[in-house]
Formats: structure tokens, C-alpha cells, sequence
């Protein structure tokens, strides 16, 4: 128990295309995350399709748009309809990103970072602690993957997730990905990450794939796994006991199975071992693609839009 | 952690002015350069392009302004992408590279307020419109081209909030049964409320059949100008378009807006020559409507 949370096991991050075999084929996932942004709005199929999987697996509510590190106000109305949306599908807890996502009224929809420093952390504690005022339960925080470090930072981001987790009570969702990329991106090491941050506050892991650029990473959610981040999931599993782990994959998304052979892997990192006569894919290697040209075309995960049916 | 050293001798930007300037220099138009050097950014960080330096500190492998490029390339793209998927026919017919220029535009007069990508094209109809290249001659009545893509554009967003907005599969309709069994002498005063879900639109162009032929990925001509109604609904989840004539279109509106049935029909008769007709039809009329579950209730005055 994490801050009063199970591990729930090996999940996937909810998509639109595989609503079908999920619903249909009832997979023996162990739990779903969704985007928030896509269901607390929805009156349609979204939301008729989240009831009926909230009703046969544990659901978690993964936020993009708290935008917890802006200076502008905190959003009332999108709280309200988070914490709506968590007691219809009895969310086991709602996360989000430490970043901020817009500022003077606009949104970017991007997850951008925020300088460590001491006013920072002073603003972005108490908006937490705000916050789960009004949700009425403590929020878990994603380490984003970064692209830009600011003139302006005077400590780690491990130090920094470190103290806000402990001065405002939250829980931290750890992503190795994002840990991975960003220790390319800030020439840091992986480890000393986390080797650094608070161990007993970590609520969940999140696992995903990435575009490597060359000089650089881009947190693109559209491939598996590579080995140095297994690595990172490993020793997060030894220093954790055990952690309710989710597998993200937003682009280029292959059939329902591959994505959840995918996350399977993780057993491999835990100990024990996969059925014989479940198939085992071997992992990706990070080596940027041919022909990459840095800083064009890839692009950090979007929002999914869901497309209309219509007859 | 990077290398790079702040000049200490400047007093430090706060975090309003930091998020200010990075989310001006970001989604400048014209590129991280350009945003780092605009009146806007200068505005809240003084800081020029040789200077970068001291507010973004470069890595071992890429300098401030390359990191600064991986956000500013991801902001148009991403926003770009959305309204492409919001509005697939229309950049069909426009051809990717014509659509991201309307996108674009309307992206720096209408940048995202919302928390959600689902209402990021709220405005779109309304950019359209607004910065057509024929206002004056459309002013004058004239039809053309801008008007088909404005059709398109209004259609695609209509379906778009219809899917995800407010439906009736949790409700229960006015079936044909409950309308059958409305007593003739009431049925003038009755008012029959449509679904919350009901969309009514018209049209200069033919849109809903030159949408549908570019959704089969058919290539249709671009038709010629002429006026059209549709009703957009959602049964079963799945949106339905429900072609109109213009007296349906009216007496539809009608029952929107909340008069009787009686002062609809009178509304829907002034837009034909044949009475009779018209009372034939009706019959029929309210028969296929409360087949396709477009009423909601049916309520008299006390």
C-alpha cells in the first residue's frame, strides 16, 4: 500500500482503437489508465465505453491538462469535473504531470517545464495542496520527459520532486521513460535519479517507448520499450517491492495483444516468469532511426482526438 | 546537469515572466528566433538572441535555441494535427498544404483556451468566414467557393460535438406508437420538444452528398451552388445525417425554438404552394421524425 493504494498489477493506457477487443474479447488486463481530458466532457460513445470497462477492471484517471506548475489560476470548473468523472468510475486515483501546460488564459497542450527553484517549489506546493483540497484525495505527479533546462534551476529535478512530494504529501508517478529521455536530453544519470527520489511515495510506474533523435530524445509513445529503460523499471521494482505499472503507447499503435505483450515484459524485471507458451518479443534497441534529421517531425504524445461515427 | 552559467548581475525573471516568455517564443509563428527576438517575448524577458544563454542553458550535444525548437516544432504540429482530424473532409478537399494554411492562420487568432483539444476548433467556422476573400461580393449575395468550404467546415464540427455531446440512449423518445396516439384536437396545441442532440443547418452548396463522397474517397466535381438543409442527430451513439427540404427545415426549427405544433405547420406552409400537399406530407413527415427518435417528449399547455 502507497499513500493507501495497491499495486494493481500491469496496465494499459486506454485507447480508442481497441475499444472494440476490449469490450469484446474482456482481455485479462490487470487495470486501464485514461486520459482525463477525453471522458469528463464526453456524452457519447467515450463515455458509454469507459462505464462498461470501469465495470470489469480498476480505472485510473492520468491527467494533461492540470497545468499545476502555471501561474495562471487553477482551473475550478476541470477539478470539479475530474473529481465528477473519479467517483463515477471509481477512479483509484487521479494523476498528472508536473509541468505547466499554458499561461494568460491559453493552453499549449504541451507538458512544459518548469524551472527548479525554490519559488517554484514554494508555488507549485501550495497549488498541490489546493488542489487535493478539492479533489479530497492526494494527487500523484508524473516526472515529464524535458527538453529545455532553465538558467534559472538551482536544484535536480530528483531534489526537486523529492521535496514537493514530501512538503506537500503527494505521490509521485514515476515514468522510466521520461527518466531515461530527459537523462539524454540534461546529460544526467538515470540512476542517480533514481537512487535520489522518495522511494515510498512512488503510487505508480509508467513504461513507454521514444524517438531517439541522435543528440537527443523525444518522448513519442509510439514504439516499445528499450533495454536501459527496462533497467530503470527494474531497479524501481527492487526499490519499491512491487508497484502498479502501466504501459503507454499513443502513436503508430500496434493490435490490442501487442501492446499488452508489451507490458508483460515487465514480468521479466520482477523475478518471476512468463507462462512458457506466451509469446516473448524481443525488446527495441534505442538507436536513432535512419535518415533522422534532428529537430523535425517527431513530436512529444498528443491529446487523442476521438473521430466521430457516422452513419 | 548542463553546463552554462546565468549572468547573476541581471535581477532573475520571475515565473509569470519565464512561462510568459517561453509560451510566446514557442508558438511565434515564425519560429524560436523570431519568438525570442518579438516585442512580446523582449516584452517580459529582455534577453536578445546572442544572449539566449541566460535563461536556457544549452546541453553537451545541442545549443539553447535547438532545445528551444523540439517545443516550438511541437506546438503547431500537434494543434495542426488535431483540427485535420477534426476536420477531415474539409482538408481533404483542400489538400493538406492549402488546410495547414487555413489552420495555421487561425491558430494565431484563435490559440487554445480550453483544457480539452475538443473545442479547439470552436472558432474555425467562424475564422473561415471572417477572413474570406470575397466579402464584398458574398455581401452581395454571390455564392462561391469559401462558401462550400465553410459549409464543409460547419458540418464536420456540427458532427463532431453531436458525437461526444449530450445524446438520448440513456432516454426513452417519443416513440411513432406515442405520436399515433396523440388526440386529433390536441395535437395543434401540442408542442413535441426535439432531442437535446438535434443539429439544424443549412447550406449555399449541396454539402451532405459532397461530404459523403469524399469520406468514400470518391474525388466528386465541386458542385454548383445550391441551397440545402440537414438535420444532425446521434441514435445508438452513431451521428445520422437526415436530409431536409426547406419546409422541413422550418417546421423543424419551429418546434426547436418552442411553439406549437399548429403555429410550425402554419410556419412550414407559408414555404409551399400546395396546401394539400403539404397535409399529405405531414403525416408522413412526423412518422419517419419520431422513427429516427428526434422528439424527445411531447408537452401540452395546462
Amino acid at each position: 500500500m502507497r499513500l493507501g493504494h495497491d499495486n494493481l498489477g500491469l496496465g494499459l493506457g486506454l485507447r480508442t482503437v481497441h475499444y472494440r477487443d476490449i469490450l469484446e474479447r474482456q482481455p485479462k488486463v490487470d487495470w486501464f489508465e485514461i486520459i482525463s481530458e477525453n471522458f469528463i466532457d464526453s456524452g457519447g460513445r467515450p463515455r458509454y465505453v469507459l462505464e462498461q470497462i470501469a465495470e470489469r477492471y480498476p480505472i485510473v484517471m492520468h491527467g494533461v491538462s492540470m497545468s499545476i506548475g502555471s501561474t495562471d489560476p487553477l482551473d475550478r470548473e476541470y477539478l470539479d469535473k475530474l473529481k465528477r468523472l473519479a467517483r463515477h468510475v471509481n477512479a483509484r486515483w487521479i494523476s498528472d504531470h508536473l509541468c505547466w501546460t499554458g499561461v494568460a488564459g491559453r493552453n499549449t497542450h504541451d507538458l512544459l517545464p518548469v524551472p527548479f527553484n525554490e519559488q517554484t517549489l514554494r508555488h507549485v506546493t501550495e497549488r498541490i495542496r489546493i488542489v487535493q483540497d478539492i479533489l479530497e484525495r492526494p494527487l500523484v505527479l508524473e516526472n515529464p520527459s524535458s527538453y529545455v533546462t532553465f538558467a534559472d534551476s538551482t536544484m535536480p529535478e530528483w531534489e526537486f520532486l523529492t521535496r514537493m512530494a514530501e512538503e506537500s504529501d503527494c505521490g509521485l508517478l514515476l515514468d522510466v521513460n521520461n527518466v531515461y529521455v530527459s537523462s539524454v536530453n540534461h546529460d544526467f544519470d538515470p540512476h542517480e535519479y533514481l537512487d535520489n527520489i522518495p522511494h515510498e511515495r512512488v503510487v505508480q510506474c509508467h513504461l513507454a517507448g521514444h524517438t531517439n533523435c541522435g543528440t537527443y530524445c523525444i518522448d513519442t509513445h509510439d514504439g516499445r520499450v528499450i533495454d536501459p529503460v527496462w533497467e530503470l523499471y527494474a531497479k524501481a521494482h527492487r526499490f519499491t517491492g512491487g508497484i502498479s505499472t502501466l504501459l503507454e503507447w499513443d502513436a503508430s499503435i500496434p493490435p490490442f495483444d501487442e501492446v499488452h505483450a508489451e507490458v508483460l515484459k515487465a514480468k521479466r524485471y520482477m523475478g518471476e516468469q512468463l507462462p512458457a507458451a506466451e509469446p516473448m518479443a524481443a525488446n527495441a534497441s534505442d538507436s536513432p532511426p535512419s535518415g533522422a534529421h534532428p529537430l523535425s517531425e517527431p513530436v512529444p504524445h498528443p491529446l487523442h482526438h476521438v473521430a466521430p461515427e457516422v452513419a | 546537469m548542463s553546463k552554462g552559467v546565468p549572468n547573476m548581475d541581471q535581477p532573475r525573471p520571475d515565473l509569470v515572466r519565464i512561462q510568459r516568455w517561453m509560451q510566446s517564443v514557442i508558438s511565434h509563428p515564425d519560429g524560436i528566433e523570431q519568438g525570442i527576438s518579438s516585442a512580446e517575448a523582449r516584452a517580459e524577458i529582455d534577453v536578445p538572441l546572442s544572449q539566449i544563454e541566460q535563461v536556457i542553458l544549452p546541453s553537451q550535444h545541442n545549443s539553447s535555441v535547438d532545445r528551444l525548437k523540439v517545443y516550438g516544432n511541437a506546438y503547431y504540429a500537434r494543434l495542426l494535427e488535431c483540427l485535420r482530424e477534426s476536420f477531415p473532409v474539409t482538408a481533404k478537399m483542400l489538400g493538406k498544404e492549402t488546410f495547414d494554411q487555413f489552420a495555421f492562420g487561425y491558430l494565431q487568432q484563435f490559440p487554445s483556451t480550453s483544457y480539452t483539444l475538443g473545442r479547439l476548433g470552436d472558432s474555425f467556422f467562424d475564422y473561415l468566414q471572417q477572413t474570406r476573400p470575397d466579402r464584398e461580393q458574398r455581401a452581395a449575395g454571390e455564392i462561391s467557393w469559401p462558401d462550400l468550404l465553410i459549409d464543409l467546415a460547419h458540418l464536420e464540427w456540427t458532427i463532431e460535438q453531436v458525437f461526444d455531446g449530450p445524446g438520448v440512449e440513456h432516454a426513452a423518445p417519443l416513440s411513432v406508437e406515442q405520436l399515433a396516439a396523440i388526440p386529433v384536437d390536441r395535437w395543434e396545441e401540442a408542442r413535441l420538444v426535439p432531442v437535446e442532440c438535434l443539429r439544424l443547418l443549412k447550406f449555399s452548396f449541396p454539402v451532405n452528398e459532397y461530404f459523403t463522397a469524399v469520406r468514400n474517397d470518391e474525388s466528386p466535381p465541386m458542385p454548383s451552388p445550391e441551397p440545402s438543409w440537414l438535420g444532425v442527430t446521434r441514435r445508438d451513439y452513431i451521428v445520422r445525417r437526415i436530409p431536409l427540404s426547406r419546409p422541413q427545415y422550418v417546421l423543424l426549427s419551429a418546434l426547436q425554438h418552442g411553439v406549437t405544433v399548429g403555429e410550425a405547420i402554419e410556419r412550414a406552409a407559408k414555404e409551399v404552394d400546395d396546401l394539400d400537399r403539404l397535409a399529405a406530407d405531414l403525416r408522413q413527415w412526423f412518422h419517419q421524425w419520431a422513427a429516427a427518435q428526434l422528439f424527445a417528449r411531447i408537452e401540452f399547455a395546462e
